[in-house]
Protein backbone atom coordinates (compact mmCIF):
# COMPACT_ATOMS: atom_id res chain seq x y z
CA UNK A 1 0.00 0.00 0.00
CA UNK A 2 1.21 3.42 -0.95
CA UNK A 3 1.66 5.76 2.06
CA UNK A 4 0.23 8.73 1.34
CA UNK A 5 2.24 12.01 2.49
CA UNK A 6 0.68 14.19 5.60
CA UNK A 7 0.89 17.91 4.32
CA UNK A 8 4.33 17.50 2.73
CA UNK A 9 4.19 21.59 1.87
CA UNK A 10 4.29 21.86 5.56
CA UNK A 11 7.00 18.48 6.51
CA UNK A 12 9.41 20.41 3.86
CA UNK A 13 9.31 23.99 4.97
CA UNK A 14 9.47 23.39 8.75
CA UNK A 15 12.20 20.94 7.67
CA UNK A 16 14.29 22.97 5.63
CA UNK A 17 13.86 26.16 8.30
CA UNK A 18 15.06 23.92 11.00
CA UNK A 19 18.27 22.80 8.46
CA UNK A 20 19.23 26.19 7.91
CA UNK A 21 19.13 27.30 11.28
CA UNK A 22 21.21 24.27 12.21
CA UNK A 23 23.82 24.81 9.24
CA UNK A 24 24.26 28.20 10.55
CA UNK A 25 25.06 26.88 13.94
CA UNK A 26 26.98 23.88 13.01
CA UNK A 27 29.88 25.78 12.20
CA UNK A 28 30.32 28.28 15.00
CA UNK A 29 30.38 24.72 17.40
CA UNK A 30 33.46 24.28 19.15
CA UNK A 31 36.02 22.15 17.21
CA UNK A 32 37.51 20.82 20.20
CA UNK A 33 40.45 23.14 20.23
CA UNK A 34 39.96 24.65 23.25
CA UNK A 35 40.89 23.40 26.65
CA UNK A 36 39.07 20.90 28.51
CA UNK A 37 36.28 22.38 30.75
CA UNK A 38 36.83 23.58 33.98
CA UNK A 39 34.41 20.71 35.22
CA UNK A 40 35.99 17.92 32.76
CA UNK A 41 39.64 18.55 34.31
CA UNK A 42 38.19 18.43 38.20
CA UNK A 43 36.70 14.82 37.33
CA UNK A 44 39.57 13.84 35.86
CA UNK A 45 41.89 15.22 39.10
CA UNK A 46 39.64 13.82 41.60
CA UNK A 47 38.86 10.42 40.28
CA UNK A 48 42.07 8.91 41.52
CA UNK A 49 42.56 10.87 45.12
CA UNK A 50 38.83 10.77 45.67
CA UNK A 51 36.96 8.01 44.81
CA UNK A 52 40.04 5.50 44.11
CA UNK A 53 39.15 4.84 40.30
CA UNK A 54 41.00 5.02 37.01
CA UNK A 55 37.94 5.66 35.08
CA UNK A 56 36.80 9.16 35.05
CA UNK A 57 33.21 8.77 32.91
CA UNK A 58 32.30 6.86 35.22
CA UNK A 59 33.54 8.55 38.65
CA UNK A 60 31.15 11.44 36.78
CA UNK A 61 27.98 9.10 36.42
CA UNK A 62 27.85 7.82 40.18
CA UNK A 63 30.37 10.29 41.50
CA UNK A 64 30.55 13.84 40.74
CA UNK A 65 27.71 14.15 38.39
CA UNK A 66 25.99 10.98 40.90
CA UNK A 67 22.89 13.27 41.51
CA UNK A 68 22.07 13.36 37.89
CA UNK A 69 22.04 9.83 37.51
CA UNK A 70 19.81 9.54 40.25
CA UNK A 71 17.44 11.43 39.32
CA UNK A 72 17.59 9.61 35.25
CA UNK A 73 17.29 6.65 37.30
CA UNK A 74 14.11 7.33 38.70
CA UNK A 75 13.02 8.84 35.44
CA UNK A 76 13.98 5.12 34.09
CA UNK A 77 11.63 3.53 36.96
CA UNK A 78 8.95 6.11 36.12
CA UNK A 79 9.31 5.44 32.51
CA UNK A 80 8.94 1.24 33.58
CA UNK A 81 5.95 1.46 35.67
CA UNK A 82 4.12 3.37 32.71
CA UNK A 83 5.04 0.75 30.19
CA UNK A 84 4.21 -2.00 32.83
CA UNK A 85 0.86 -0.45 33.88
CA UNK A 86 -0.20 0.26 29.64
CA UNK A 87 0.66 -2.99 29.05
CA UNK A 88 -0.95 -5.02 32.08
CA UNK A 89 -3.75 -7.04 31.41
CA UNK A 90 -6.82 -6.61 32.69
CA UNK A 91 -7.45 -8.34 35.83
CA UNK A 92 -10.25 -10.34 37.13
CA UNK A 93 -12.69 -8.56 39.20
CA UNK A 94 -12.92 -9.77 42.79
CA UNK A 95 -15.79 -10.15 44.42
CA UNK A 96 -19.57 -10.50 44.13
CA UNK A 97 -21.38 -6.90 43.32
CA UNK A 98 -24.93 -8.70 42.49
CA UNK A 99 -24.95 -9.24 38.86
CA UNK A 100 -26.02 -12.56 38.79
CA UNK A 101 -29.42 -11.94 41.18
CA UNK A 102 -30.26 -8.65 38.89
CA UNK A 103 -29.55 -10.75 35.56
CA UNK A 104 -31.97 -13.94 36.73
CA UNK A 105 -35.06 -12.53 35.53
CA UNK A 106 -33.82 -10.78 32.29
CA UNK A 107 -31.78 -14.37 32.03
CA UNK A 108 -34.77 -16.48 32.54
CA UNK A 109 -37.14 -14.65 30.22
CA UNK A 110 -34.77 -15.34 27.15
CA UNK A 111 -33.24 -18.66 27.93
CA UNK A 112 -35.98 -21.34 27.92
CA UNK A 113 -34.46 -24.36 29.16
CA UNK A 114 -37.47 -26.14 27.70
CA UNK A 115 -38.18 -24.76 24.78
CA UNK A 116 -35.70 -25.80 20.81
CA UNK A 117 -32.47 -23.84 20.84
CA UNK A 118 -33.26 -20.02 19.23
CA UNK A 119 -30.89 -19.45 16.34
CA UNK A 120 -28.41 -16.98 18.23
CA UNK A 121 -27.99 -19.81 20.60
CA UNK A 122 -26.95 -21.98 18.12
CA UNK A 123 -24.71 -19.20 16.40
CA UNK A 124 -23.22 -18.79 19.85
CA UNK A 125 -23.12 -22.77 20.42
CA UNK A 126 -21.24 -23.34 17.10
CA UNK A 127 -18.52 -20.42 17.55
CA UNK A 128 -17.95 -21.26 20.98
CA UNK A 129 -16.78 -24.64 19.94
CA UNK A 130 -14.87 -23.96 16.98
CA UNK A 131 -13.16 -21.52 19.71
CA UNK A 132 -12.76 -24.75 21.30
CA UNK A 133 -11.52 -26.52 18.75
CA UNK A 134 -8.73 -23.71 17.99
CA UNK A 135 -7.53 -24.24 21.47
CA UNK A 136 -6.76 -27.94 21.13
CA UNK A 137 -5.07 -28.13 18.53
CA UNK A 138 -1.49 -27.51 20.57
CA UNK A 139 1.40 -26.82 18.86
CA UNK A 140 4.25 -29.03 19.67
CA UNK A 141 7.51 -27.99 22.64
CA UNK A 142 9.93 -27.18 19.82
CA UNK A 143 9.78 -27.41 16.38
CA UNK A 144 12.35 -30.53 16.58
CA UNK A 145 9.27 -32.57 17.01
CA UNK A 146 6.97 -31.27 14.21
CA UNK A 147 6.66 -34.19 11.65
CA UNK A 148 8.52 -33.55 8.24
CA UNK A 149 6.41 -32.09 5.76
CA UNK A 150 3.91 -30.76 8.04
CA UNK A 151 1.95 -27.68 6.21
CA UNK A 152 2.36 -24.14 7.51
CA UNK A 153 4.12 -21.81 9.46
CA UNK A 154 5.88 -23.17 12.63
CA UNK A 155 3.83 -23.12 16.04
CA UNK A 156 6.36 -24.26 18.14
CA UNK A 157 6.94 -21.56 20.94
CA UNK A 158 11.09 -22.51 20.85
CA UNK A 159 13.12 -22.66 18.11
CA UNK A 160 15.38 -25.76 16.77
CA UNK A 161 17.62 -27.67 18.57
CA UNK A 162 20.27 -25.61 16.66
CA UNK A 163 19.20 -22.42 18.20
CA UNK A 164 18.96 -23.41 20.85
CA UNK A 165 22.60 -25.12 21.33
CA UNK A 166 24.07 -22.03 19.79
CA UNK A 167 22.15 -19.70 22.67
CA UNK A 168 22.97 -21.78 25.57
CA UNK A 169 27.06 -21.17 24.22
CA UNK A 170 26.38 -18.12 23.90
CA UNK A 171 24.14 -16.45 26.49
CA UNK A 172 26.70 -17.59 29.89
CA UNK A 173 29.46 -16.45 27.76
CA UNK A 174 27.28 -12.98 27.19
CA UNK A 175 26.17 -12.97 30.71
CA UNK A 176 29.87 -13.34 32.11
CA UNK A 177 31.22 -10.23 30.16
CA UNK A 178 28.00 -8.43 31.03
CA UNK A 179 28.83 -8.80 34.75
CA UNK A 180 32.76 -8.00 34.07
CA UNK A 181 31.44 -4.44 32.90
CA UNK A 182 29.81 -4.06 35.76
CA UNK A 183 32.66 -5.31 38.45
CA UNK A 184 35.86 -3.98 36.88
CA UNK A 185 34.79 -0.31 37.80
CA UNK A 186 38.33 0.44 37.23
CA UNK A 187 37.88 0.34 33.55
CA UNK A 188 35.02 1.49 30.90
CA UNK A 189 31.55 0.03 31.63
CA UNK A 190 29.47 0.62 34.73
CA UNK A 191 25.68 -0.40 35.66
CA UNK A 192 23.96 0.72 32.30
CA UNK A 193 25.80 -0.97 29.12
CA UNK A 194 25.96 -4.31 31.87
CA UNK A 195 21.90 -3.98 32.67
CA UNK A 196 21.82 -3.51 28.82
CA UNK A 197 23.42 -6.61 28.14
CA UNK A 198 21.32 -8.48 30.95
CA UNK A 199 18.55 -7.14 28.94
CA UNK A 200 20.19 -9.23 25.80
CA UNK A 201 20.85 -12.06 27.48
CA UNK A 202 17.11 -12.43 28.17
CA UNK A 203 16.02 -11.84 25.06
CA UNK A 204 17.99 -14.28 23.45
CA UNK A 205 16.98 -16.98 26.36
CA UNK A 206 13.57 -15.89 25.45
CA UNK A 207 13.35 -16.24 21.57
CA UNK A 208 15.31 -19.75 21.52
CA UNK A 209 13.63 -21.54 24.58
CA UNK A 210 10.06 -19.74 24.44
CA UNK A 211 7.90 -17.48 27.08
CA UNK A 212 7.60 -20.72 29.13
CA UNK A 213 11.13 -21.79 29.79
CA UNK A 214 11.86 -18.24 30.93
CA UNK A 215 8.68 -17.44 32.81
CA UNK A 216 9.82 -18.40 36.47
CA UNK A 217 12.90 -16.64 36.33
CA UNK A 218 11.48 -13.21 34.46
CA UNK A 219 7.56 -13.24 35.78
CA UNK A 220 6.61 -9.45 36.29
CA UNK A 221 6.30 -10.88 40.53
CA UNK A 222 9.65 -11.78 40.33
CA UNK A 223 11.56 -9.03 38.72
CA UNK A 224 9.70 -6.07 40.20
CA UNK A 225 10.49 -6.39 43.77
CA UNK A 226 14.22 -6.80 42.83
CA UNK A 227 13.38 -3.51 40.69
CA UNK A 228 12.13 -1.41 43.69
CA UNK A 229 14.67 -3.19 46.05
CA UNK A 230 17.33 -1.44 44.06
CA UNK A 231 15.66 1.88 43.83
CA UNK A 232 15.15 1.55 47.40
CA UNK A 233 19.13 0.77 47.99
CA UNK A 234 20.20 3.98 45.29
CA UNK A 235 18.28 5.92 47.53
CA UNK A 236 19.47 4.63 50.73
CA UNK A 237 23.22 5.19 49.46
CA UNK A 238 22.71 8.34 48.66
CA UNK A 239 20.64 9.54 51.92
CA UNK A 240 23.77 7.64 53.89
CA UNK A 241 25.91 10.01 51.91
CA UNK A 242 24.16 12.98 53.54
CA UNK A 243 23.89 11.80 56.61
CA UNK A 244 27.78 10.20 57.37
CA UNK A 245 29.83 12.57 54.57
CA UNK A 246 27.16 15.55 54.52
CA UNK A 247 26.49 15.11 50.85
CA UNK A 248 24.06 13.21 48.35
CA UNK A 249 25.79 10.35 47.42
CA UNK A 250 29.21 11.22 48.76
CA UNK A 251 31.98 8.30 49.68
CA UNK A 252 30.94 6.59 53.01
CA UNK A 253 33.24 3.46 52.21
CA UNK A 254 36.28 2.58 52.19
CA UNK A 255 38.85 2.99 49.59
CA UNK A 256 39.92 -0.36 48.28
CA UNK A 257 43.55 -0.10 46.56
CA UNK A 258 42.91 1.28 42.80
CA UNK A 259 42.37 -1.05 40.00
CA UNK A 260 40.73 -3.79 42.02
CA UNK A 261 37.49 -5.11 41.81
CA UNK A 262 36.41 -3.25 44.74
CA UNK A 263 38.12 0.30 44.36
CA UNK A 264 35.90 2.87 43.87
CA UNK A 265 33.96 3.27 47.51
CA UNK A 266 30.41 4.25 47.08
CA UNK A 267 30.61 5.16 43.34
CA UNK A 268 31.18 1.24 42.58
CA UNK A 269 28.30 0.16 45.09
CA UNK A 270 25.92 2.62 42.89
CA UNK A 271 27.44 1.29 39.90
CA UNK A 272 26.41 -2.53 40.70
CA UNK A 273 22.65 -1.33 42.24
CA UNK A 274 22.26 0.59 38.59
CA UNK A 275 23.10 -2.78 37.03
CA UNK A 276 20.37 -4.28 39.20
CA UNK A 277 18.03 -1.30 38.35
CA UNK A 278 18.49 -1.33 34.45
CA UNK A 279 18.88 -4.99 33.60
CA UNK A 280 15.39 -5.50 36.01
CA UNK A 281 13.90 -2.23 34.38
CA UNK A 282 14.47 -2.99 30.69
CA UNK A 283 13.42 -6.71 31.65
CA UNK A 284 9.76 -5.52 33.02
CA UNK A 285 9.40 -3.06 30.19
CA UNK A 286 10.66 -5.44 26.98
CA UNK A 287 8.62 -8.37 28.60
CA UNK A 288 5.83 -6.08 29.23
CA UNK A 289 5.46 -4.95 25.83
CA UNK A 290 5.94 -8.37 24.06
CA UNK A 291 3.06 -10.04 26.57
CA UNK A 292 0.60 -7.10 25.63
CA UNK A 293 -2.76 -8.98 25.08
CA UNK A 294 -5.22 -8.30 22.97
CA UNK A 295 -8.56 -7.26 25.05
CA UNK A 296 -8.79 -3.99 25.57
CA UNK A 297 -11.40 -3.32 22.08
CA UNK A 298 -13.83 -5.88 23.05
CA UNK B 1 36.45 21.12 6.14
CA UNK B 2 37.70 19.49 9.65
CA UNK B 3 36.43 15.82 10.29
CA UNK B 4 34.44 17.13 13.32
CA UNK B 5 32.05 19.50 11.35
CA UNK B 6 31.25 16.53 9.29
CA UNK B 7 30.17 15.14 12.53
CA UNK B 8 28.08 18.15 13.79
CA UNK B 9 26.51 17.93 10.02
CA UNK B 10 25.70 14.26 10.38
CA UNK B 11 23.99 15.17 13.34
CA UNK B 12 21.50 17.96 12.09
CA UNK B 13 21.04 15.42 9.21
CA UNK B 14 20.15 12.71 11.62
CA UNK B 15 17.60 15.77 13.62
CA UNK B 16 16.40 16.96 10.27
CA UNK B 17 15.35 13.59 8.63
CA UNK B 18 13.66 12.70 12.20
CA UNK B 19 11.53 16.16 12.06
CA UNK B 20 10.40 15.14 8.59
CA UNK B 21 9.40 12.10 9.61
CA UNK B 22 7.48 13.21 12.13
CA UNK B 23 5.73 16.09 10.37
CA UNK B 24 4.63 14.17 7.29
CA UNK B 25 3.77 10.34 8.22
CA UNK B 26 1.00 9.72 10.22
CA UNK B 27 1.41 5.94 11.19
CA UNK B 28 2.23 5.87 14.94
CA UNK B 29 5.22 3.28 14.54
CA UNK B 30 7.32 5.25 11.97
CA UNK B 31 6.71 8.70 14.06
CA UNK B 32 7.94 7.09 17.28
CA UNK B 33 10.55 6.07 14.41
CA UNK B 34 11.74 9.63 13.55
CA UNK B 35 11.45 10.30 17.78
CA UNK B 36 14.36 8.05 17.85
CA UNK B 37 16.05 9.56 15.34
CA UNK B 38 15.69 12.85 16.53
CA UNK B 39 16.79 11.18 19.83
CA UNK B 40 19.76 9.85 18.06
CA UNK B 41 21.14 13.28 16.74
CA UNK B 42 21.44 13.90 20.25
CA UNK B 43 23.97 11.72 20.77
CA UNK B 44 26.27 11.86 17.92
CA UNK B 45 25.74 15.43 18.64
CA UNK B 46 27.46 15.10 22.27
CA UNK B 47 30.00 12.77 21.04
CA UNK B 48 31.17 15.13 18.95
CA UNK B 49 31.25 17.93 21.58
CA UNK B 50 33.65 16.00 23.25
CA UNK B 51 36.07 15.41 20.76
CA UNK B 52 39.87 17.00 21.32
CA UNK B 53 42.40 16.86 18.26
CA UNK B 54 44.82 14.19 19.16
CA UNK B 55 43.23 13.24 22.36
CA UNK B 56 43.12 9.94 23.96
CA UNK B 57 40.00 8.48 25.69
CA UNK B 58 39.76 9.38 29.28
CA UNK B 59 40.76 6.66 30.90
CA UNK B 60 43.67 7.37 33.80
CA UNK B 61 44.21 3.33 33.55
CA UNK B 62 46.91 2.85 30.88
CA UNK B 63 47.69 5.98 29.61
CA UNK B 64 49.25 6.35 26.70
CA UNK B 65 52.99 6.99 27.00
CA UNK B 66 53.12 10.95 25.75
CA UNK B 67 49.53 11.47 26.61
CA UNK B 68 48.37 13.36 30.34
CA UNK B 69 45.18 13.44 31.88
CA UNK B 70 44.55 16.82 30.01
CA UNK B 71 44.65 15.43 26.47
CA UNK B 72 41.58 13.55 26.73
CA UNK B 73 38.00 13.36 25.21
CA UNK B 74 35.52 15.46 27.32
CA UNK B 75 34.26 12.84 30.14
CA UNK B 76 31.03 14.80 31.53
CA UNK B 77 30.20 14.99 27.76
CA UNK B 78 29.70 11.45 27.05
CA UNK B 79 28.37 11.41 30.87
CA UNK B 80 25.21 13.02 28.92
CA UNK B 81 25.66 10.94 26.05
CA UNK B 82 24.61 7.95 28.54
CA UNK B 83 21.67 10.04 30.26
CA UNK B 84 20.45 10.82 27.00
CA UNK B 85 20.58 7.65 25.65
CA UNK B 86 18.86 6.12 28.92
CA UNK B 87 16.08 9.10 28.40
CA UNK B 88 15.62 7.73 24.79
CA UNK B 89 14.98 4.43 25.94
CA UNK B 90 12.04 5.16 28.56
CA UNK B 91 10.67 7.68 25.66
CA UNK B 92 10.75 4.60 23.35
CA UNK B 93 9.28 2.69 25.18
CA UNK B 94 6.38 4.44 26.53
CA UNK B 95 5.63 5.51 23.48
CA UNK B 96 5.46 1.74 22.44
CA UNK B 97 3.25 0.82 24.58
CA UNK B 98 0.75 3.52 24.18
CA UNK B 99 1.15 3.05 20.35
CA UNK B 100 0.33 -0.54 20.66
CA UNK B 101 -2.71 -0.17 23.01
CA UNK B 102 -4.48 2.44 20.33
CA UNK B 103 -3.50 0.38 17.73
CA UNK B 104 -5.81 -2.32 19.86
CA UNK B 105 -8.32 0.20 20.73
CA UNK B 106 -9.24 1.92 17.26
CA UNK B 107 -7.92 -0.95 14.78
CA UNK B 108 -5.71 1.46 13.14
CA UNK B 109 -2.22 3.15 13.28
CA UNK B 110 -3.01 5.88 11.11
CA UNK B 111 -2.68 8.66 13.49
CA UNK B 112 -5.58 10.75 11.21
CA UNK B 113 -8.14 8.54 11.68
CA UNK B 114 -7.53 8.38 15.46
CA UNK B 115 -10.25 11.30 15.75
CA UNK B 116 -9.90 11.79 19.76
CA UNK B 117 -6.05 12.61 18.83
CA UNK B 118 -7.43 16.01 17.21
CA UNK B 119 -7.38 19.03 19.18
Amino acid sequence: MKERNHRPAVGWVCTLATAAVLAVVVFSLPRGTGPLPAIARYAMQVALPRWGTTEPVSEIVYGTRGFDTFGETFLLLAAVVGVAIVARSREARRGFIGEEVAGRREEAAVDKPDGPPSRDERVAERAEEQERGDESETAPDTPDRTPIGAPGPETAEAMTVVVRASVRFAAPILTIAGLYLVAVGYSPGGGFPAGAAMLGVALLAYVSLGYRRVEPVLRPDVVEPIELAGALAIAGLGLAGLLLAGSFLANILPLAAPETILSGGTMQAFSVVEFVEVATGLIIAVFGLLGMRDEWCR
Amino acid sequence: MPVIVANYLCAALLFCLGLFTLLTRRNLIKMVMGLSLMEASTYVLLLSLAYRPGSTAPVLLDMPPGKSPEQVADPVLQNFCLTAIVIGVAVTGVSLAVVVRLAQHYRTLDADEIRELRG
